[in-house]
């Protein structure tokens, strides 16, 4: 039977060795596992409440267990250096090799920068974004911390094998990213819902032209829609990016010929208008031509989503030729160490600070209320993953989600406007 | 503790509407221990929830119920909430919620069965959750086998210590053949 690439990677996976369809329930092997600052819990606190007397007593694999604290670095208090302490003492003790500890950033941009997943592999990690390696072609997904605690000790666990839908992507990439718009525009015309439980696979005519970068941004908000999975083919920018960071084989996957989807959707980005996600739902969403003139206090670009080298890039070519309002915050926070290095190789660094924006240390602060608060009532553009209510702080304040783009020509304006003006002018 | 999932559940209905969100079930930044969240649970969609839910009320909610991250909603267990019902719930909160042997039902068309307030059944071996005010029913899907095991053994936690413990025993017993052989 013709499979799609959800079903192939799971048959591959299946501890079973027999063929899965869509529907199926099955015990898969695990590639990889990413463990980001909740490890402390299924090594310690939630192994020793199931009965382990202290704790994990041992790991499947010392190789395929990748521990990276990123949520907390620095540490912003006391507790927070207490847990990233235990996890330092646990991945010791259990002689886990991978450990990215005093190293900000965020764990999904780090997995990727280091080489640690390959196209092909299943690979989980506790944090609902690990759907972002399906950029490199990698059948990831977000699972919970009890799910955790299974595959570190087993390197195994349950799955449903998703149905899948198929999202064409038409048209031709322009000079900034619109990956961002692309996800939030898919989401408003088919709701925050539509791809639950189920595996997108990406193609049309503007996936060769994609970044890595923007595909990262599309797979990442895989889960904004409900999704498993989301995934790129592996093509000749898979190809290059993935061999100059690991030198181990991979396999990647491919959906057959006559494989069957639950749906087709098909989007022709050359019709794209710029959009925001609304105060406080992912789904909310309506053209920047709708909101124009909306005062702004805050303006945010990170996060796994669009921490990116190209996310940062344009936000700099924006103030190269205007300076940040008065009155606006504008916060970059570069997704981790090796993207800040790019950027500041490329001097977009210079360029932001002397633009007025602030640059601050790559992690997932900047998507949290950990780093730029929002006072009552206050209003913040971000290019982050998520405007749930008091997301950033005050419940009265209000945040809207757009493209790196949108949210530098907020930045300069003090309100939300179309990018076009901006882009007139660079 | 495993979740007996042959005993019937009854109790008055607290409803939600689709695509509630973990921040607003966990705010675990704002409020880091247990006794915090359960002050503040589910207030951003309902400010009166964690004051006057009691032991034993059950959730409905709309579709996408618990969209957003991955954390748990192990605070509405703790509140006393005894069963979620919804029109669909988001994979992570779904795994979760197995995972930790939650009672959490999937029932498409919950929403226009019950209103708030309104006592529910929820008949998990009969497959159905029903209004008995007025008799009305809907179907709950079924889990696999395989998952019924871990809402009883207490959680997915639970079900590796009992795993781990047998392919203990069964590595001794193989060590003890062999010496046997050799002895």
């Amino acid at each position: 039977m013709a499979q799609t690439i959800a079903e192939k990677l799971l048959t591959r996976n299946n501890l079973k060795g027999e063929e899965v369809r869509a529907g199926d329930f099955l015990e898969a092997r695990i590639d990889g596992a990413m463990c980001h600052y909740h490890a402390s819990e299924p090594m310690h606190d939630m192994a020793i409440e199931a009965g382990f007397e202290n704790g994990l007593p041992e790991v499947w694999d010392r190789d395929r267990i990748f521990v990276l604290l990123d949520h907390h670095q620095p540490t912003l208090s006391q507790k927070l250096a207490d847990e990233n302490a235990l996890v330092r003492r646990e991945v010791e003790r259990l002689g886990i090799r991978c450990f990215h500890d005093s190293e900000p950033g965020i764990a999904h941009q780090m997995m990727l920068d280091y080489g640690l997943v390959r196209p092909g592999e299943l690979v989980v990690g506790n944090d609902s974004h690990t759907l972002g390696y399906g950029a490199i072609n990698a059948g990831a997904t977000g699972i919970t911390r009890a799910d955790m605690l299974y595959v570190l000790l087993f390197g195994e666990l349950w799955f449903q094998v998703p149905h899948s839908v198929k999202i064409h992507l038409n048209g031709t990439q322009p000079d900034y990213p619109i990956a961002k718009d692309i996800i939030l525009q898919l989401a408003g015309l088919y709701g925050e819902d539509f791809a639950q439980g189920m595996s997108i696979e990406y193609a049309g005519s503007l996936v060769p032209q994609l970044s890595i970068d923007s595909r990262v941004c599309l797979s990442t908000h895989g889960v904004e829609l409900g999704a498993k999975f989301a995934m790129f083919p592996a093509d000749a920018t898979t190809e290059s990016f993935v061999k100059s960071r690991t030198g181990k084989p991979y396999e990647p996957l491919a959906a057959d010929t006559g494989a069957e989807y639950a749906r087709e959707i098909i989007l022709d980005v050359d019709e794209l208008p710029f959009v925001v996600a609304k105060p406080h739902q992912f789904g909310n969403i309506a053209p920047v031509d709708e909101v124009l003139g909306t005062r702004i206090h805050q303006a945010q670009i990170g996060s796994c989503a669009n921490g990116h080298y190209e996310d940062i890039e344009i936000a700099a070519r924006v103030l190269k030729k205007n300076k940040v309002a008065k009155g606006v915050r504008f916060i970059i926070s570069p997704a981790s160490q090796q993207v800040y290095l790019q950027c500041l190789k490329a001097g977009l660094i210079e360029t932001l600070i002397e633009g007025g924006a602030q640059v601050i240390t790559p992690g997932c602060g900047i998507c949290q209320p950990r780093v730029g608060f929002l006072s009552d009532r206050e209003v913040c553009i971000t290019a982050t993953t998520r405007n749930f209510r008091g997301r950033k702080g005050s419940q009265s304040a209000e945040i809207y989600l757009g493209g790196p783009l949108t949210v530098a020509a907020a930045a300069v304006a003090g309100e939300i406007v179309n990018p076009k003006e901006v882009l007139r002018g660079l | 503790m495993g979740f007996n999932l042959k005993q019937v559940i009854r109790g008055r209905v607290w409803k939600f509407g689709d695509s509630i969100e973990t921040d607003a079930i966990n705010p675990y930044y704002r409020y880091p221990t247990m006794e915090e969240l359960k002050l503040h649970t589910m207030e951003v969609y309902r400010p009166e929830f964690p004051r006057e839910v009691k032991t034993g009320d059950i959730l409905v909610a709309g579709r996408n119920f618990g969209c957003g991250s991955s954390r748990p909603g192990l605070v509405l267990r703790e509140v006393g909430i005894a069963a979620i019902i919804a029109e669909s719930v988001a994979r992570l909160f779904l795994r979760n919620s197995i995972s930790r042997a939650i009672p959490i039902f999937v029932a498409p068309g919950i929403s226009s069965l019950i209103n708030d307030g309104d006592q529910l059944e929820v008949d998990y071996p009969r497959g159905i959750v029903s209004n008995p005010q007025n008799g009305s029913s809907v179907a709950l899907r079924k889990y696999p086998a395989a998952i019924e095991e871990i809402f009883e053994c207490g959680g997915l936690p639970q079900f590796a210590y009992e795993r781990y413990q047998r392919k203990r025993a069964l590595a001794k017993s193989n060590v003890m053949k062999e010496d046997g052989k050799n002895g």
